[in-house]
């Protein structure tokens, strides 16, 4: 059995429609008209231990909701969800004890109190025994440098160090499986790696199972081998990530600004967006090189400026979520 | 199950310890939040007295009557809201998502909640009513035999359970609608100034509505007929020895009803 079993599984909202005015209001005081949204439909996919796992998707592609379900939050509307062994919004708070959920939008720390207290107080929360929270808080201070900030109250935390802390705090009972829910949202270069760093070795040294959200494909590329994209909360991938990057490697994108504003045709080439005289421009490298492009282009107008963008992870995954096609392949 | 409760009792100390000293991160706050009430409650009292002077009394009340019924209701709210304040204002807790983390730690979510506030402002309520309890004491010369003590006790825990009752009905409203705290103000908080004067002094269906339904009257009007033996034209002073027992009754029943919409929980999105 895997770890993380997840059959058939769906959530739809309901919400109650909003009527514009006073008189619409009132209205639906009264009656309430309901519109259902469906946020994920029909997702299957099963995680082993060890494993980490990217879940990426558009704004509003469902990935928020299943993190939810799979942490217990959210009672699905139907499917199954099964973590180690546990539905999880039927046994929370057994469930509670084996997964680390951190959300990068907002702390699970205690916001007015140093740091330092808060690893305290979920030191007792999850009856952690001492010397093994003791091992734990020095093992994450050498990565993570939390000495630097335990005594600051964590409102007073600049975003790197506040995600540092949090990542820590879902840590310290030692999960089997760590949810992460854009953790490197609003972050710089620096604290990115550092981050990373970190979940990779966790991941590594502890065998910690790791499911990770983000918009960020770095986030990706540099952490997960596997990777399960999903849309309008339909499965359209999943994965291995170098298997993606087969499939579109080809696509290239180039940018040109060009003598005056002229107009372009060319063959083989798709433009994607136009301002003033730069363009971006589409090609797919089997059908047209970057040098005879280049060629011809330079052949028919006066090239100001050019770069050509190599294959980018995310110009394969706009292209996805542009595409909408259902891509499941099987693992 | 022993172990159990004196674990989540000794949690839940920490938490509040835990809260409070989070509070005192704002001192100028924290002393102005207890004054602040303290001095709103005496000014109502001084308003009483105004009242009185060119009354004498309100349906047989005397003032210091009066301070005894005002004190025992704000002495009980001041207990009720060290624990469940904070409950009128989960919708707060529901829209920007904080609540979720409520559900993915190792205690019970009502549990979780209840300890995550210990609203300082109470003190400021316990400062006011304790003055004034003292003083209405001695003023009409009680001197209580130590079961008039037990049933005083119970009375108040009785008022603290009902009013907590209702914060938690209010909040679990939230669950359905995500808005809550509009319901505060308007069942909590003209309740409370109401419960300032007799009962006798309101229309007879109103009264028999807080009695019975919304069972306010148990918090301090009724255990006051008791305690200091007067007498109303309708409800018998026995009454007042039910407070405990329909505060229990009445609490379980809000309590399962927030547990039921724990159910229908929708987190945000995102």
């Amino acid at each position: 059995m895997s770890l993380i079993e997840v059959k058939n599984l769906s959530k739809t909202y309901r919400i109650p429609k909003r009527q514009a005015g006073m008189v619409g209001a009132l209205k639906s005081l009264i009656k309430r008209e309901y519109t259902t949204k469906t946020a994920v439909a029909n997702i299957s996919f099963t995680i082993e231990a060890g494993e980490m796992v990217g879940y990426i998707g558009p704004n509003g592609a469902g990935k928020s909701t299943t993190i939810k379900m799979l942490t217990g939050i959210l009672v699905p509307t139907s499917g199954e969800v099964v973590v180690n062994g546990l539905i999880p919004y039927k046994e929370r708070q057994k469930n509670a004890r084996q997964i680390g959920v951190v959300f990068g939008q907002r702390t699970q720390l205690w916001w007015d109190l140093p740091t330092l207290d808060s690893f305290e107080l979920l030191k007792q929360v999850y009856q952690i025994p001492s010397k093994r929270y003791k091992e734990n808080m020095e093992t994450f201070n050498e990565i993570l440098g939390l000495h630097e900030f335990l005594h600051t109250p964590v409102r007073q935390l600049s975003l790197g160090q506040r995600m540092r802390a949090d990542i820590a705090a879902a840590l310290l009972h030692d999960p089997q499986v760590l949810f992460l829910d854009e953790p490197t949202i609003g972050l710089d270069v620096v604290a990115k790696e550092r981050i990373r760093q970190f979940i990779r070795k966790i991941n590594q040294e502890r065998g910690v199972t790791v499911i990770l959200t983000t918009h960020d494909m770095a986030d990706i590329e540099k952490l997960c081998k596997r990777m399960i994209l999903i849309d309008n909360g339909k499965l359209m991938y999943d994965g291995e990530l170098s298997k993606i990057k087969e499939r579109y490697g080809s696509q290239r994108i180039m940018v040109v600004e060009l003598e005056g504003d002229t107009p372009l045709t060319l063959d083989k080439v798709t433009l994607l967006k136009e301002e003033g005289s730069r363009k971006w421009l589409k090609f797919d490298a089997r059908k047209i090189t970057p040098a005879e492009l280049i060629t011809k282009l330079s052949g028919q107008y006066e090239i100001k400026d050019l770069t050509v963008k190599d294959q980018d992870i995310e110009v394969i995954i706009r292209h996805l979520y542009e595409r909408n096609a259902k891509l499941v392949e099987n693992k | 199950m022993f172990r159990l409760l004196a674990r989540s009792i000794r949690l839940y100390l920490s938490m509040v310890a835990f809260s409070i000293r989070a509070q005192l991160e704002y001192r100028y706050a924290f002393v102005m939040n207890i004054l602040g009430w303290a001095m709103n409650y005496a000014g109502t009292a001084v308003t009483m007295w105004v009242l009185l002077y060119s009354f004498q009394a309100i349906q047989g009340w005397t003032y210091w009557e009066l301070l005894f019924l005002f004190a025992l209701s704000v002495l009980s709210w001041g207990l009720c809201i060290i624990f469940f304040f904070h409950f009128r204002s989960l919708d707060q807790y529901i829209l920007n998502g904080t609540f979720d983390r409520f559900l993915v730690r190792p205690i019970h979510p009502f549990l979780h909640f209840m300890a995550s506030k210990f609203d300082v402002g109470a003190f400021g309520h316990l400062l006011f009513s304790i003055i004034a309890f003292i003083l209405a004491y001695h003023k009409l010369a009680l001197s209580w035999t130590l079961l008039r003590w037990l049933i005083f006790f119970a009375a108040l825990l009785g008022g603290v359970l009902i009013q907590g009752g209702i914060l938690i009905f209010i909040s679990a409203l939230a669950f359905w609608t995500t808005r809550s705290e509009s319901f505060y103000w308007v069942i909590m908080f003209p309740a409370a100034n109401l419960l300032n004067y007799p009962l006798s002094i309101y229309p007879k269906g109103f009264q028999w509505f807080i009695t019975f339904i919304l069972p306010y009257a148990f918090i301090n009007y009724l255990p006051a007929l008791f305690l200091l033996g007067k007498a109303d034209p309708t409800y018998s002073a026995v009454l007042g020895l039910f407070s405990l027992p329909v505060g229990m009754v009445f609490f379980t029943i809000c309590l399962s009803l927030w547990l039921k919409g724990l159910n229908h929980y929708q987190s945000t999105g995102s």
